[in-house]
């Protein structure tokens, strides 16, 4: 192993050393720190708010740190080669931006144990690889007690990227907040199969109004659903972004994410050498879930209820998965008094009670 | 009277010392011609002699390196073929522009300026046809006419502009020998009205019924100038080949007992909707004669060669080579078997384009030892083409020549010879001279003649009756998709084979 | 004075073997000069792009790792190329290959160890020979056109794959996310050594392009496709099959995407995912035609459409040069390509000269 890092070091040293010469001069002192992006670079969504941590980052640590991004780069057969790239030419710390790019940053990762590679919404940590991820579901169930209190038809709509527990966790969060303000209500669910594909999320978005839905929580890459809304006179829920500027009246409010504590912690610690491999998740507490400003057409008393519900979930007295919660079978998948615990929120594979739909 | 208006008036048309050359060739070195008003005036020579290039210029297509155009005492500088028409120059081309789903009157209306107006128009051509005594009903469909009517269609919408100089490419290559005379009388009373004439051909005998002057192109220069109709035959062809007429050795022919190609009842369309029918063909061909086809293109020659070959199959009819049915085998299985065919097309058909020499030996030469083993053997298919090439004189670089590099001439030689080297018991050749020059076109001939007398059958398919009489033992004319009786050598003259072509002297 | 285009009397050797290099001159150039209006060093960059990959061991074996896919398929690709048969679907057959290889090493019963890898190879093969096959029978029966016909089941390809990651070949322990689980270890090539992920793909790539030199340059089956696809007319004056060229032709490439579906599926990617191909299918179209069809040429321009991808990568990580830069290369060789084509055939004359 110790053999063939050489080996590989010497090709990339001939290949960094023939084009940045002066930026090598430098190279001892500075932390290089690497970025890959599945999606291209974007305005709203995912990737921008990874690109918010970055220039975090280099806010926070100036010239201590060099950053190099790397986007577009869905495919696996590419990562590999990209991490390696990166890890190769003296890259200490790589970020991998997303679920799809684990395989390859866990086959890379242990042939340089000396990078420090963190994933976010990964799953697998090895010596050197962390994880990091948000609890978006306490984001979610705020805002789900917002839609609850704005429904006038009691019916919700989720259009989920993937059924993946990331995203199935929060949307059930999303129904049982708003389940707290009216029992009865219910909420549709469709997954799109892509983060990215507006034509089909306005399709399902509208199939969604036209079945009575007037919340619509859209949980991919764009801001359509906050747009779908904004067209028909109804309300929306947004996330990763803050998407005013997509429906102005429409978003009620959205589960921002703010990766900054996250990028500057990781990068700190690595200057400072203390960088190890955790498995990270955070939330409002954190910081690292925040809620857009509130739609100014949210009562004043409402609002008061909201700012209530977030300090007890930053406090742990509000427990969004406390039981008793059944599953859309009708099965106990959180007995009363009990509280869903953190390895089984991250591995959710089912629909809460009142959501109508199906995985897949 | 040639005299006469030579000295008398200015020219029509003079050429000063006109050359053009192309990369690797020079089509036409200080060529001086003079046409006056009123003559017929023929530019003789072989294919390759320089005579399309000539025309090219005088009409405008193309521009000469140097040299000088006068038309009527003016000097002419680069002018387009708008502008020729617009001088009263008009072209008949061999190959003729006509749409055929419009009618005569149409077609003609679509070369006229202004707006059409049909019944004048009709009117008008009536007149026109009549004065010149020409054949025409403006309202047929050009699709219904013959390949002489067509061509009386294109001379007459180059009349109806009132021409001062007429030219006609090799206009007597698509008529019947009947068609021919009537062309003339038409030509002579158009020249009587005072329009010039260039005919441009390379057949002596239609020169000197013809024309009062004649310019004698070889190699690009003028190799004579004289007056055809007094000039010898030797003359002409010493002027237009640098030697005397070559002429074929025809032995007796001794035939096999036994037809090598037999055809019964052969009818139908095999080349759909849009090809001609094909009516009961039969026809025998013993090993050692040569039989050939007559007619006119278009009358089923294409049709019946490629049910022969194996490339298309007529609806009914049996088919036999040496003596074993053949109707369902394909054209590569005929061929192992002994069938060899030179089609009418070269470039494409019988010949691949963009292949070597050595490539095209291997396209037909697979069945005689140049594949083994699923391999081509090209040493020996260069050999073998490097063998050709020599034989058959034909003019390239070698065997990696490209045959698209080849003139069409040479590489007539060249599938002959590859089609030769198979030793065929059955040989097919369709046009085998055209476009090939007279002393080639003779060593062609002879060649044919070669390969039946060691046992072979020959078919050949013509458009030109001398050289079906010249070489053939037997003369079947197909018109209209039918045959007529073969007709034998001796008592195959012109006007008897022109009587089967028109239909008069047909027997069924 | 009116510019002319004229037939070129004579297309020498040197001309048709300079056009593509002066094609990949004129792309650096252009490319170069595309940098430096970029704000970048147009010398740092084009070395970043084109040398740097490549300067190490490891580079290389990245570079044929994206490379042999590209050979393989633009391989089999040329030969139904050759005979005007136009399989652009070959990232259809390619899917196809893979699905099938995966599906073996997915489901076929445990214990078959070092059978399961030529079975996988073989399911390929015929998974792309049959959606080729469609393609073949449609227009040797009905006159179909390929083209269409082989783009089409491209994208019925993609969605059977996508069918397939999202439901019932979906991961049980993969979070729903949509990919199969991993190849059984039976069912994964190892890299011809263990510090590159290069395996014996390339192998097969260098056999490939040797059989496809002597299918064109010394076969008979490979000439009679040749003057099909030159002169159709002189494949029927003497009796070469058009339906047999339709068959062989289309069968050949989709053998040849599939086996390379097999070689992505048993090697660097190692399980099926909704994207598994970043178009090697269409790429090994231009592969094929800067290759002009010849083996040599197909080695030389596979290994080169590899370089932009790696490069175009490279220089996105030392500069931050956007990735889209490898398209517009792309773009730019095929652009010069066509254009050097044009003039080593035609050229323009000034008429009345």
């Amino acid at each position: 192993m110790n053999f063939s890092r050489r080996r590989l070091l010497q090709g990339s040293a001939a290949f960094a050393g023939a084009l940045a010469l002066p930026r090598l001069a430098a190279a001892q002192d500075v932390l290089k720190i690497g970025q890959v992006n599945a999606s291209p670079a974007a305005e709203i969504g995912w990737s921008k708010q990874h690109a918010l941590g970055i220039e975090a980052i280099k806010a926070a640590l100036g010239d201590k740190v060099q950053v190099t991004v790397v986007d577009n780069t869905f495919l696996p057969q590419d990562a590999e080669r990209v991490f390696r790239d990166l890890a190769s030419q003296g890259h200490r710390l790589i970020f991998g931006t997303s679920f799809s790019l684990g395989q390859p940053m866990q086959k890379v990762a242990p042939q340089f144990p000396d990078v420090a590679w963190e994933h976010c919404s990964g799953i697998v940590h090895l010596d050197n690889l962390g994880t990091f991820e948000a609890k978006y579901y306490e984001g979610m169930y705020i805002a789900g007690i917002a839609a609850g209190h704005m429904t006038k038809t009691g019916k919700l709509g989720f259009v989920g990227g993937f059924p993946i527990p990331d995203i199935v966790g929060p949307g059930n969060a999303f129904l049982l907040g708003a389940r707290t303000v009216n029992p009865d209500i219910t909420c549709s669910v469709v997954f799109l199969n892509s983060w990215f594909d507006p034509g089909k999320e306005k399709e399902a978005a509208q199939a969604l109004m036209a079945q009575g839905a007037d919340v619509i929580l859209g949980m991919t890459d764009t801001g359509v659903c906050v747009q779908a809304a904004q067209e028909a006179g109804v309300y929306a829920v947004g996330y990763a972004s803050d998407l005013t500027s997509f429906g102005p009246d429409s978003q009620l409010t959205s589960v921002v994410l703010d990766w900054s504590s996250e990028y500057v912690g990781a990068a700190q610690k690595v200057l400072d050498g203390s960088w190890t491999s955790e498995s990270r998740w955070d939330g409002l507490a954190e910081g690292v879930v925040t809620l857009a400003p509130f739609n100014a057409a949210i009562p004043e008393d409402v609002r008061a209820k909201l700012d209530a519900a977030v300090e007890g979930v930053k406090s742990g007295e509000i427990q969004p998965y406390a039981g008793e919660i059944k599953d859309n079978q009708g099965n106990v998948v959180v007995a009363a008094g009990e509280v869903l615990p953190g390895d089984a929120v991250r591995g959710i594979n089912w629909l809460a009670e009142g959501m109508i739909g199906t995985l897949g | 009277m040639a005299t006469a208006i030579d000295e008398g008036m200015t020219p029509r048309l003079e050429l000063r010392d006109i050359s053009k050359a192309y990369p690797g060739v020079v089509a036409n070195d200080a060529i001086t011609l003079s046409v006056a008003p009123g003559e017929i005036h023929a530019i003789l020579g072989e294919n390759g002699a320089g005579k399309s290039t000539l025309m090219k210029i005088i009409y405008g297509a193309t521009s000469p390196d140097r040299g000088e155009i006068r038309y009527d005492g003016r000097v002419l500088g680069h002018h387009s073929p708008a502008q020729a028409r617009a001088l009263g120059i008009e072209m008949v081309y061999q190959h003729f522009s006509l749409f055929e789903t419009a009618t005569v009157a149409e077609n003609i209306a679509l070369c006229l300026p202004g707006r059409m107006d049909l019944p004048a128009l009709s009117a008008r051509i009536a007149e026109t046809a009549a004065r010149y005594g020409l054949s025409v009903e403006p309202g047929r469909l050009v699709a219904d006419l013959s390949m002489g009517e067509r061509q009386q269609v294109e001379i007459l919408r180059c009349l109806m502009r009132d021409p001062r100089l007429l030219i006609l490419d090799e206009p007597t290559s698509v008529l019947a020998p009947q068609a021919v005379e009537q062309l003339f009388t038409v030509l002579r009373r158009i020249a009587a009205g005072g329009c010039s004439i260039i005919y441009i051909s390379h057949k002596l005998d239609e020169v000197r019924a013809l024309c009062q002057r004649a310019t004698v192109l070889r190699g690009g220069r003028v190799t004579g100038s004289t007056d055809p109709r007094t000039a010898s035959a030797h003359d002409l062809a010493v002027m237009m080949i640098g030697s005397d007429l070559p002429v074929t050795d025809h032995p007796p022919a001794s035939l096999t007992p036994a037809p090598l190609l037999s055809v019964q009842g052969l009818s139908g369309r095999p080349f759909g909707a849009q090809g001609r029918a094909l009516d009961g063909i039969a026809l025998d061909l013993f090993g050692g004669e040569i039989v050939g086809i007559a007619g006119v293109s278009g009358n089923g020659q294409s049709e019946l060669a490629a049910c022969l070959s194996g490339e298309a199959a007529a609806p009914a009819g049996r088919m036999a080579l040496l003596g074993q049915d053949m109707t369902g085998l394909r054209a590569d299985q005929r061929r192992r078997r002994g069938l060899a065919y030179v089609p009418e097309e070269r470039l494409g058909r019988g010949a691949v384009p963009g292949h070597t020499l050595t490539q095209n030996t291997l396209l037909t030469g697979y069945t005689a030892g140049l594949v083994r083993h699923g391999l081509a053997r090209y040493a020996q298919a260069r050999a073998r083409a490097a063998a050709i090439i020599s034989r058959f004189s034909v003019k390239a670089e070698g065997p990696q020549a490209l045959a698209s590099s080849l003139s069409g001439g040479n590489l007539q030689k060249f599938i002959l010879g590859r089609e030769l080297a198979l030793d065929p018991k059955v040989l097919i050749v369709a046009q085998p001279t055209w476009g090939v020059d007279v002393g080639a076109a003779a060593f062609i001939r002879q060649r044919i003649i070669d390969q039946s007398r060691r046992g072979a059958a020959v078919l050949v398919f013509s458009e030109e009756l001398e050289e079906l009489i010249e070489i053939c033992d037997r003369i079947h004319v197909l018109s209209e998709g039918r045959l007529s009786p073969s007709i034998p050598r001796g008592e195959a003259t012109k006007s008897r084979l022109g009587s089967y072509m028109t239909g008069v002297g047909r027997m069924h | 004075m009116a510019l002319r285009i004229e037939p070129r009397r004579e297309v020498t050797w040197a001309a048709r073997l300079l056009a593509p290099i002066a094609a990949v001159l004129l792309t650096l150039v252009f490319g170069g000069a595309l940098f430096w209006t970029l704000g970048f060093d147009p010398l740092a960059t084009l070395y970043a792009f084109f040398i740097g990959p490549v300067t190490g061991l490891y580079g290389l074996t990245e570079l044929l790792v994206k490379a042999v896919p590209l050979i393989i398929i633009a391989a089999g690709l040329s030969v139904g190329f050759r005979a005007n048969i136009w399989n652009i679907g070959a990232e259809g057959q390619l899917t196809m290959g893979a699905i099938a290889a995966a599906g073996v090493g997915l489901f076929a019963p445990q214990g078959l160890h070092g059978l399961l890898l030529p079975l996988m190879f073989l399911a390929a093969l015929l998974a792309g020979m049959a959606w080729a096959g469609i393609a073949a029978f449609l227009r040797a029966r009905f006159g179909t056109n390929e083209i269409l016909v082989t783009l089409m089941l491209t994208y019925i390809a993609g969605l059977l794959l996508s069918w397939l990651v999202r439901g019932p070949w979906r991961d049980p322990m993969g979070f729903n996310f949509p990919q199969t689980a991993l190849m059984p270890p039976a069912g994964t090539l190892s890299p011809l050594d263990p510090r590159f992920r290069v395996t014996a793909s390339v192998w097969f790539a260098l056999l490939v392009l040797g059989l496809l030199w002597l299918f064109v340059s010394r076969s008979f089956a490979g000439y009679r496709l040749a003057v099909g696809g030159a002169a159709p007319r002189a494949a029927r004056y003497v009796g070469f099959s058009e339906k047999g060229a339709i068959w062989t032709g289309l069968l050949v490439g989709g053998a040849a995407a599939g086996v390379a579906g097999f070689y992505e599926v048993a090697g660097p990617l190692g399980q099926l995912s909704a994207v598994i191909s970043p178009g090697y299918g269409f790429t090994a179209i231009i592969v094929a035609f800067v290759g002009r069809l010849h083996p040599a040429g197909i080695l030389l321009g596979g290994l080169f459409l590899a370089l932009t991808y790696v490069g175009g990568e490279a220089v996105q990580v030392s500069f931050g040069i956007p990735a889209h830069i490898t398209r517009v290369f792309q773009g730019l060789l095929l652009f010069f390509l066509l254009a050097s084509e044009f003039f080593t055939s035609w050229r323009i004359t000034r008429s009345g000269a």
